[in-house]
């Protein structure tokens, strides 16, 4: 409903062109294999990174794009439970940055309402925001500060900066959550922050269009795993699980590496893997077999069985054919065809 | 109406004092105490009575929405939660000793290979690498301060609030990996879709602090 167009990627690819987009702490986390002429390859850990160079080899810088694919990586740091795990996700590549933005999460939690998961929510931050901010702080340890933001440990901040007004603007940062003023009432601590304030008005305005403003909350503390994101990124939640579902950002930077300067692109994925985790909790229904009709069959009586089940079929009824056990439940085919149940006779 | 579950040491330093606090900030438990999971007098508030040691776990699951347990023990695990308030009690040092005629002044001075004793392997481990020297870490459950004197290890790491228990067990402390203390944590989902009760009783919690 969207217009996106679904993709294939290739489950392994050269070593050093995913190290180049997606940068070496991800590198290390993704399986490697040798090529016959010794190259090293790697087996697909993601696919935002595929997709991005797939697009600037093609020297493109439009397009909608989706992909459901298996992702391997290493089993660490008890994020991840399987080495394997299945990805669902759509990349936009071109546009306003705003309106894509604005987009992609509307499509994310479009496409989490179509699965059933109509409670998700959305958290956003802005990884550019972050730099700004420790630049004005002259904070060159950036990883601490993210680590303390990402606790949201007030305490861990003395060991980033003694700045008083850095420490205030950070714990502003780590406390609030909210809508759009979070970035009014931060620009009353630091100045110069017009770019972000507006920025953030434009996309509530937008989502509110899309029919989502009331599911989106500005936590500045999100930051996301990956490194390639440069602008707004976010994170998605559904109540019974304990970790994001997903989530996603913008990576201009990393199309930039692939050789496409002037493209902007932004993206989503959740792992299916806890969507369907999120739906059983929610007490969805994945038995396929439950509420079809068992048509049973008598010795001899197979083929008369199938042909019903087919002509049964056709009508828009589940059913399952095997042979008759004693079942007490379901609709038994032997010279003739009778509701087992209430004995009542059917007629073929 | 939504529920949210606390989770607390059942044993241990840090028991006393965050079942206090949590008594006067009105979240007191309606079940005795072989009971670990009880309703509170405050309504749809539940307290679940687990190891300070699992704690994080469950809460980086999202079993338990909050809990309360040690900085040193969070960062152990390594699971990403967020530290709401840092609590005022628990206060205690994680440190490397070493026997008390041993000549060593400071961690870096251990040499390579060295063995180390521990409850806090991921930490210790860490600690050493950071520093650049290569140590054996021996995992142990408890009763780390005897290690040293058996010959089982070179040095020890461990918690020590005043230094007493090192001392009687003829150690002494040269250096500290890191200060801990109890820490509010939070499941990293439950803060979004509970937000408002999580911030009520994180307020009251503080205010009672």
């Amino acid at each position: 409903m969207w217009g996106y167009r679904e993709v294939r990627t290739s489950t392994v690819d050269y070593f050093d062109i995913i190290r180049g987009g997606a940068g070496e702490g991800f590198a290390d986390s993704i399986f490697k294999v040798q090529d016959g002429d010794g190259k090293l390859l790697s087996m697909r850990g993601e696919v935002t990174t595929q997709v991005a160079r797939m697009l600037a080899s093609k020297a493109k810088n439009e397009g909608r794009i989706f992909y459901i694919a298996n992702c391997i990586r290493f089993l660490e740091a008890k994020t991840l439970s399987q080495r394997e795990f299945w990805q669902a996700g759509a990349e936009l590549v071109g546009g306003r940055e705003v309106e894509a933005d604005a987009e992609v999460i509307a499509l994310t939690l479009g496409a989490l309402e179509t699965l059933g998961l109509k409670e998700a929510s959305v958290d956003v931050g802005n990884v550019e925001l972050f730099k700004v901010l420790s630049e004005r702080f002259s904070i060159g340890a950036t990883e601490p500060l993210r680590k303390a933001l990402a606790s949201k440990s007030v305490g861990d901040l003395s060991n980033v900066t003694t700045d008083q007004k850095a420490l205030d603007a950070l714990s502003f940062i780590m406390k609030k959550r909210g809508g759009p003023e979070v970035l009014r009432e931060l620009s009353e601590i630091v100045e110069g922050l017009e770019k972000y304030t507006s920025y953030f008005d434009e996309l509530y305005r937008l989502l509110e269009a899309h029919g989502c403003a009331g599911r989106i909350s500005v936590d500045l503390t999100t930051l996301r795993e990956m490194k390639y994101y440069n602008g707004t990124v976010f994170d998605v939640f559904v109540s019974g699980i304990g970790v994001p579902v997903g989530g996603g950002g913008r990576y201009d930077t990393m199309m930039k590496e692939f050789g496409l300067d002037n493209a902007r692109a932004t993206g989503f994925a959740v792992s299916i893997d806890l969507c369907v985790r999120a739906l059983d909790a929610a007490g969805f229904d994945f038995d396929g077999a439950r509420g079809a009709t068992r048509i049973l069959y008598k010795d001899g009586f197979s083929e008369k069985a199938i042909f019903f089940a087919s002509e049964l079929r056709r009508k828009g009824v589940t059913c399952m054919v095997d042979a008759y056990g004693g079942e007490m439940d379901g609709i038994l085919v032997s010279g003739e065809i009778t509701d087992i149940r209430t004995g009542r006779k059917i007629s073929a | 109406m939504k529920s949210l579950i606390i989770a607390v040491p059942n044993k241990g330093r840090l028991m006393q004092p965050a079942r206090d606090l949590l008594d006067h900030a009105g979240l007191k438990r309606l079940k005795d105490d072989r009971v670990y999971l009880s309703n509170t007098t405050s309504a749809g508030v539940q307290i679940l009575m687990v190891r300070a040691t699992d704690i994080p776990v469950y809460v980086y699951h999202g079993i338990a929405d909050l809990g309360i347990t040690g900085r040193d023990i969070v960062a152990e695990t390594g699971l990403e939660v967020y530290e709401l308030a840092d609590l005022p009690f628990g206060n205690c040092n994680l440190v490397v000793a070493v026997k008390r005629e041993s000549a060593y002044k400071l961690p870096t001075e251990l040499a390579s290979g060295s063995k180390i004793a521990t409850e806090f392997p991921n930490l210790t481990r860490q600690y050493f690498t950071d520093n650049g020297v290569q140590v054996e870490v021996i995992t142990l459950r408890g009763a780390v301060e005897i290690a040293p004197i058996l010959g089982l290890a070179d040095a020890i790491t461990d918690l020590s609030v005043t230094g007493k228990t090192l001392e009687k067990n003829g150690l002494r402390p040269i250096g500290r990996i890191m200060e801990s203390t109890a820490r509010l944590i939070c499941n990293k989902v439950s803060y979004k879709t509970k937000y408002d009760m999580i911030k009520k009783i994180e307020e009251g919690l503080k205010g009672c602090s």
